[in-house]
C-alpha cells in the first residue's frame, strides 16, 4: 500500500512537471535563440486557456479541436507579436525589451479582463477523462496521464525539430553566433519569427491543456511567468533539456516535500532555485558565460 | 427692494452649496489580478448603497460621493492610495478593503489623519484587536467564522480531522482558531494531517494525495477564491470527496467560488459565506437581491452585501453623530451598547470595545437544483451571533 502511494505521489509530481515544462520551454528557447527575456510569456499561456474556452464555448466536446486551434493561433499570435513589437528592440539596451514585454503583460491582462471579465472560467473535464483510473487500488485522475504524455511528446518533437532538422540547426546556431549565421545567408529575422511563434504556441498549448484541471483567471499570467522563471533558472536558460530537467525537479520536490515536510512544502522550489544560483548560477544544463577579453 | 435681494440670494446659494458639499468616501478594493471578482462585487454593493442613500436625500442633507480605487491587494499600493485619497481627494472616510494585509497596513493612517476606516471584507481578527479608535469592521471576521465552524463540527459524528489552507496569515490563524475551539468543545478529536499550499497555487494534486493518505474523516479548509475553485476540481478527480465524510469551509459558499464551479461543485460540502443571498427569507433581503440584480445583472455575493450594509451602517452613524467628524462618528458607533443595523442578512451589532460587528452566520450543505446554474445551500444551519462572541482585549 505504501509503495503504491509513493509511486502515485511521484506520478502527481510528474504531471505537475509536465505543465511546467510546456510553460517554460518556450521562455528558454526564446531567450536562447533571441536573447529576449519575455515577461509576457505567462500572458500567452493565459491566452491559451482563454482561447480554448472561447473556441469551444466552454463545452467539453470541442476539446480536441480546440487544443489544435489554440496551438495554431498561438503560433500566429507569437509570430505577429514578434514582427510588430519584439523586432524593434533587438538593437536596443535590455531595459527596452523588459519594458516592452512587461507592457505586453499588462495590456494582455487588461484585454482579457475586458473580453472575459474578472471571474474564473472553468472548463469541464473532457468525456474521455471523466472517471479516475485506479492505480494499485487508489484513484488517480486519468487526465494527469494525458498531461504527462502531452509533455513527453512535445519534448520529443521539439528535440527532433532542434537536433534533426536544418531549421533546428539554424536555431541552435543562432544561440551561438547570430552574425555568422547571417553571413552564411540565413534569413535570421524570419528565423526569429518562427522561434517566437513556436515558443508562444507551446505556452498557449500548456495553458489550454491545463484548463480542465484548473481555471482561467486574468491573474494567472503573473503566477505562470514566475513559475517559468524558476524552472528556467534551475534548468539553465537557453536549454530545452534544462527546462525539462528543471520542471521535473520542481514537480518531484513539490510532491515529495508535501509528504515528508508538509509545513515547508512551498519553500522547496525556491530553496532549489537559491541553491542552483549559489552553486551553478548558469543553471544545471546551461552554459557558463564565455569569458570576454 | 432689488438692491438687497440679489446679495441675499447669492448668500443663500452659497450656504446651500456649502451644505450640499458631498460626503466623500474613499473605497479601496482589489480591482485587478486574481481577486478582482471580490473587489468588483464589493464596489458594486457600496455603489448601490450610495445610490439609495442619495436618492432619499443623502446624509445630513449632503450626498455621498464614492471614490473607488484599486489597491491591488498589495499593502504598499493600499497605503499609497489611501494617503492620496486623504490628502488629494480630501475624503472624510476610508472604506472597504478586501485583503487582511492591506487593512493592517492602512489602519495606522486613521490615527495619523483622524480619518475613520470602515472595513467590510478583510477578516483577520488582529485588525480589530489592535483597538484603534477610528477603525471599524462591519463584517464578521475570520475568528467568528472559525468558531461557527467549530460549533457545527462539534456536532458531527467524526473524530479524525485534517486541514488544507492557504499558507499565510488568514489560513494559519483560521485553522488555529478552529481546532483550538473544536478541542474545547470536543476533547476527543485528533488532527491527522495539515497541508499548506501556497496562496494562489494552481496545482493541488500532491496535497490532495497526501491528505487522502492520512485518511481523515473530515477536512477543514479556508481555501478561497480561485484556490477553492481549482482545488475542488482537482480533488474531485481523485475521488477525494467520496473518501472524506465532511468537508468544512467557512468561505466556500462565496458566489465567486460557486458560480465558476457551476454544476461541478461536489454536493454535500458544509460551507458558509458571510452572507448567502437566499437567506433570510425576508422581504428586506428579497428586495435587496432584486435591486442588486436589476442594477448589476448578477446575484449579490457576500462581499457585495457586506459593502452595501457597511455603507448604510456608516451613513447611520454619521446621521446619529450629526457630523462627519471622526470623534463624533466614533461615539455614534459606540453609543447605547453599539450601533445596530438591520442588514439584508439580518441584525448587525457593533461591539463598542473593539468596533467589531457580531451577527448570525449561515451555513449549509451544497446541493444542485434545476433553478440555479450553480450549487445552492440546503439543510441550512444558522449559528447565532452569541456562539461567535470571543473575548476582546480592547477597552473603551
Amino acid at each position: 500500500m505504501d509503495l503504491g502511494f509513493y509511486a502515485l505521489q511521484l506520478l502527481t509530481g510528474l504531471a505537475y512537471a509536465s505543465t511546467l515544462f510546456l510553460l517554460s520551454v518556450g521562455l528558454s528557447l526564446i531567450f536562447g535563440a533571441m536573447g529576449i527575456v519575455n515577461f509576457a510569456h505567462g500572458s500567452f499561456y493565459m491566452l491559451g486557456a482563454y482561447f480554448l474556452y472561447a473556441f469551444t464555448r466552454g463545452q467539453a466536446d470541442g476539446f480536441w479541436g480546440g487544443l489544435l486551434l489554440v496551438l495554431a493561433t498561438g503560433f500566429v499570435i507569437g509570430a505577429f507579436v514578434e514582427r510588430i513589437f519584439i523586432r524593434r528592440v533587438y538593437a536596443r539596451p535590455e531595459e527596452y525589451q523588459i519594458l516592452l514585454t512587461y507592457a505586453l503583460l499588462l495590456i494582455i491582462e487588461d484585454l482579457v479582463r475586458f473580453f472575459f471579465g474578472t471571474g474564473y472560467r472553468a472548463f469541464p473535464m473532457p468525456q474521455a477523462f471523466a472517471g479516475p483510473l485506479f492505480l494499485l487500488g487508489t484513484p488517480f485522475p486519468s487526465y494527469y496521464l494525458f498531461l504527462i504524455g502531452l509533455a513527453a511528446v512535445s519534448a520529443l518533437l521539439l528535440g527532433i525539430f532542434l537536433y534533426r532538422t536544418r531549421l533546428g540547426a539554424w536555431i541552435r546556431a543562432a544561440t551561438q553566433d547570430r552574425e555568422m549565421l547571417e553571413a552564411l545567408g540565413v534569413n535570421v529575422p524570419l528565423l526569429y519569427t518562427v522561434v517566437f511563434g513556436v515558443g508562444i504556441a507551446l505556452a498557449a498549448l500548456g495553458g489550454a491543456a491545463l484548463l480542465p484541471m484548473q481555471a482561467a483567471t486574468p491573474g494567472m499570467a503573473v503566477d505562470a511567468v514566475i513559475n517559468a522563471f524558476i524552472v528556467v533558472v534551475i534548468g539553465g536558460l537557453a536549454s530545452v533539456w534544462g527546462a525539462l530537467l528543471g520542471a521535473v525537479l520542481i514537480g518531484l520536490v513539490q510532491a515529495l516535500g508535501v509528504l515528508f515536510l508538509p509545513e515547508w512544502a512551498m519553500v522547496f522550489p525556491f530553496a532549489l532555485m537559491a541553491l542552483t544560483l549559489l552553486l551553478r548560477p548558469w543553471g544545471l544544463l546551461g552554459r557558463p558565460p564565455a569569458v570576454r577579453t | 427692494m432689488k438692491g438687497w435681494f440679489a446679495p441675499l440670494l447669492l448668500a443663500l446659494g452659497l450656504a446651500l452649496a456649502q451644505s450640499q458639499q458631498p460626503i466623500k468616501i474613499g473605497a479601496l478594493f482589489i480591482l485587478s489580478g486574481n481577486f478582482a471578482g471580490y473587489g468588483k462585487s464589493g464596489s458594486q454593493g457600496a455603489q448601490l448603497a450610495a445610490e439609495e442613500i442619495n436618492a432619499r436625500g443623502g446624509v445630513l442633507g449632503r450626498p455621498i460621493q464614492l471614490i473607488v480605487v484599486d489597491d491591488q491587494g498589495n499593502p504598499d499600493v493600499g497605503v499609497r492610495e489611501a494617503r492620496r485619497l486623504i490628502l488629494q481627494e480630501k475624503v472624510d472616510f476610508l472604506f472597504g478593503i478586501d485583503s487582511s494585509s492591506v487593512s493592517l497596513a492602512v489602519a495606522p493612517l486613521t490615527d495619523e489623519y483622524k480619518i475613520p476606516l470602515v472595513v467590510t471584507h478583510a477578516a483577520t481578527p488582529n485588525l480589530t484587536e489592535q483597538c484603534r479608535p477610528y477603525v471599524f469592521r462591519t463584517s464578521n471576521n475570520a475568528r467568528m467564522d472559525s468558531w461557527a465552524a467549530a460549533a457545527l463540527a462539534a456536532t458531527l459524528p467524526v473524530k479524525r480531522w485534517a486541514n488544507i489552507g492557504p499558507d499565510y496569515e488568514f489560513g494559519r490563524v483560521s485553522w488555529q482558531d478552529f481546532i483550538t475551539r473544536l478541542k474545547q468543545l470536543r476533547p476527543d478529536v485528533e488532527v491527522v494531517s495539515e497541508q499548506w499550499p501556497r496562496f494562489g497555487s494552481t496545482d493541488y494534486a500532491s496535497f490532495i494525495t497526501a491528505l487522502m493518505r492520512a485518511r481523515p474523516e473530515a477536512v477543514f479548509s479556508t481555501l478561497w477564491a480561485g484556490d477553492m475553485v481549482i482545488f475542488a476540481r482537482q480533488a474531485k478527480q481523485f475521488g477525494f470527496f467520496n473518501q472524506v465524510k465532511y468537508f468544512v469551509n467557512p468561505v466556500g459558499a462565496a458566489l465567486e467560488v460557486l458560480v465558476p464551479l457551476g454544476k461541478e461543485t461536489p454536493e454535500g460540502l458544509l460551507v458558509s459565506a458571510r452572507y448567502w443571498f437566499l437567506y433570510p427569507n425576508t422581504e428586506r433581503n428579497k428586495a435587496f437581491v432584486e435591486a442588486y440584480r436589476k442594477r448589476f445583472g448578477e446575484y449579490p455575493s457576500y462581499n457585495a452585501q457586506e459593502a452595501y450594509a457597511g455603507l448604510h451602517m456608516l451613513a447611520r452613524a454619521i446621521e446619529k453623530a450629526r457630523s462627519t467628524q471622526a470623534d463624533a462618528v466614533k461615539r455614534a458607533f459606540e453609543a447605547d451598547g453599539g450601533l445596530v443595523y438591520d442588514a439584508p442578512e439580518g441584525r448587525k451589532r457593533m461591539r463598542p470595545e473593539d468596533h467589531q460587528v457580531f451577527e448570525g452566520l449561515v451555513w449549509g450543505y451544497t446541493k444542485h437544483t434545476p433553478d440555479y446554474p450553480f450549487a445552492i445551500l440546503e439543510r441550512m444551519r444558522i449559528v447565532p451571533a452569541t456562539d461567535t462572541i470571543y473575548p476582546t482585549q480592547c477597552k473603551r
